[in-house]
């Protein structure tokens, strides 16, 4: 896992990797959600929230499953023709996060069916991810900053 | 649920997300032509650090959390040094929202190709391919003279 690449960046094809696994999880929680096998669909939903904010606040090269492909897939591909910038895939973690949590708060004040609606959503932004290469940061970091939900004062004076 | 209602509806969310897929695949990165009325702007109108080049040039509209535009403006970059007179401008969104209001951008890279006197004459949301804008200043050149 000893990272000995000179150059700043990551692999983009591990980050779609993981959106692949996401998505798979997520799937696993919307049918357990749907035939009402709550315990497990709720374990599950924690730990896709639990791995979302792992993403998000340390980062995407520390992603459980960033390190699952740089161990095992990565050493089997060819390189990559060019590395990407983390802070994508990392943003687009967080909006992961931001996803489930808002499932979670739905289903303490409205009820059941708020864990499968949002495991849902987050199920088609990592499917997009995974098989199209849909960036969300491409498309909705500016949405949001609009909507004044996101967004930073210029840095410089 | 009865698990095979359950498993017919994520069938359904993938069909969907396929389908959303695909509808988004081919919008992305389609050129507009501008209207003849379209805006035209000053250098001074973008973030200070851009200047216009002769013929004509490309605006790349980006945010740190774009993973797609550091490839589309290495494309822009080789474009431009195949034609005189053309070149690109990187205007980085993240904390200029302001910016992105003026130019109307909702996503990123977003790309204006600008004709010498600043006017709008193309737009491409998302990634354009390289041939599309390599056929926009084509069409500019050709104009240029009519326009003379």
């Amino acid at each position: 896992m000893s990272s000995t690449d000179p150059r700043p960046g990551i692999d983009p094809r591990g980050p779609r990797f993981g959106a692949a696994i996401t998505a798979v999880l997520l799937a696993v929680i919307v049918f357990t959600g749907l035939i009402g096998a709550t315990t497990v669909a709720v374990v599950l939903y924690l730990l896709a929230t639990a791995l979302f904010a792992w993403g998000a606040f340390a980062g995407i090269r520390r992603h459980p499953w960033g390190l699952l492909f740089a161990t095992f897939v990565r050493p089997r591909l060819a390189p990559a023709a060019e590395l990407e910038d983390p802070r994508p895939p990392t943003f687009a973690q967080g909006i992961g996060f931001f996803v489930t949590v808002a499932g979670l708060a739905l289903h303490l004040l409205v009820g059941p069916g708020a864990l499968v609606a949002a495991a849902s959503v987050a199920f088609v932004a990592a499917f997009l991810n995974a098989v199209f290469g849909y960036c969300i940061g491409c498309q909705v970091y500016l949405l949001l900053a609009r909507a004044g939900l996101l967004g930073r004062r210029p840095a410089t004076p | 649920m009865d698990p095979l209602l359950a498993a017919a509806a994520l069938a359904g969310l993938v069909a969907v997300s396929t389908v959303a897929g695909l509808l988004w695949r081919a919008r992305d990165g389609r050129v507009r032509m501008a209207s003849a009325s379209a805006s035209v702007y000053r250098p001074s109108d973008f973030d200070g650090t851009v200047s216009f080049a002769d013929q004509a040039t490309l605006v790349q509209f980006s945010t740190e959390f774009c993973s797609r535009c550091p490839s589309t403006e290495r494309m822009l970059r080789a474009v431009a040094d195949g034609h005189s007179g053309v070149g690109v401008a990187v205007v980085d969104l993240t904390s200029r929202q302001d910016l992105a209001t003026r130019f109307r951008i909702t996503q990123t890279p977003t790309v204006l190709v600008l004709d010498r006197d600043g006017r709008e004459r193309a737009r491409s949301g998302g990634a354009p391919e390289r041939a599309a804008i390599e056929t926009v200043l084509t069409t500019l050149a050709r104009s240029s003279y009519v326009v003379h």
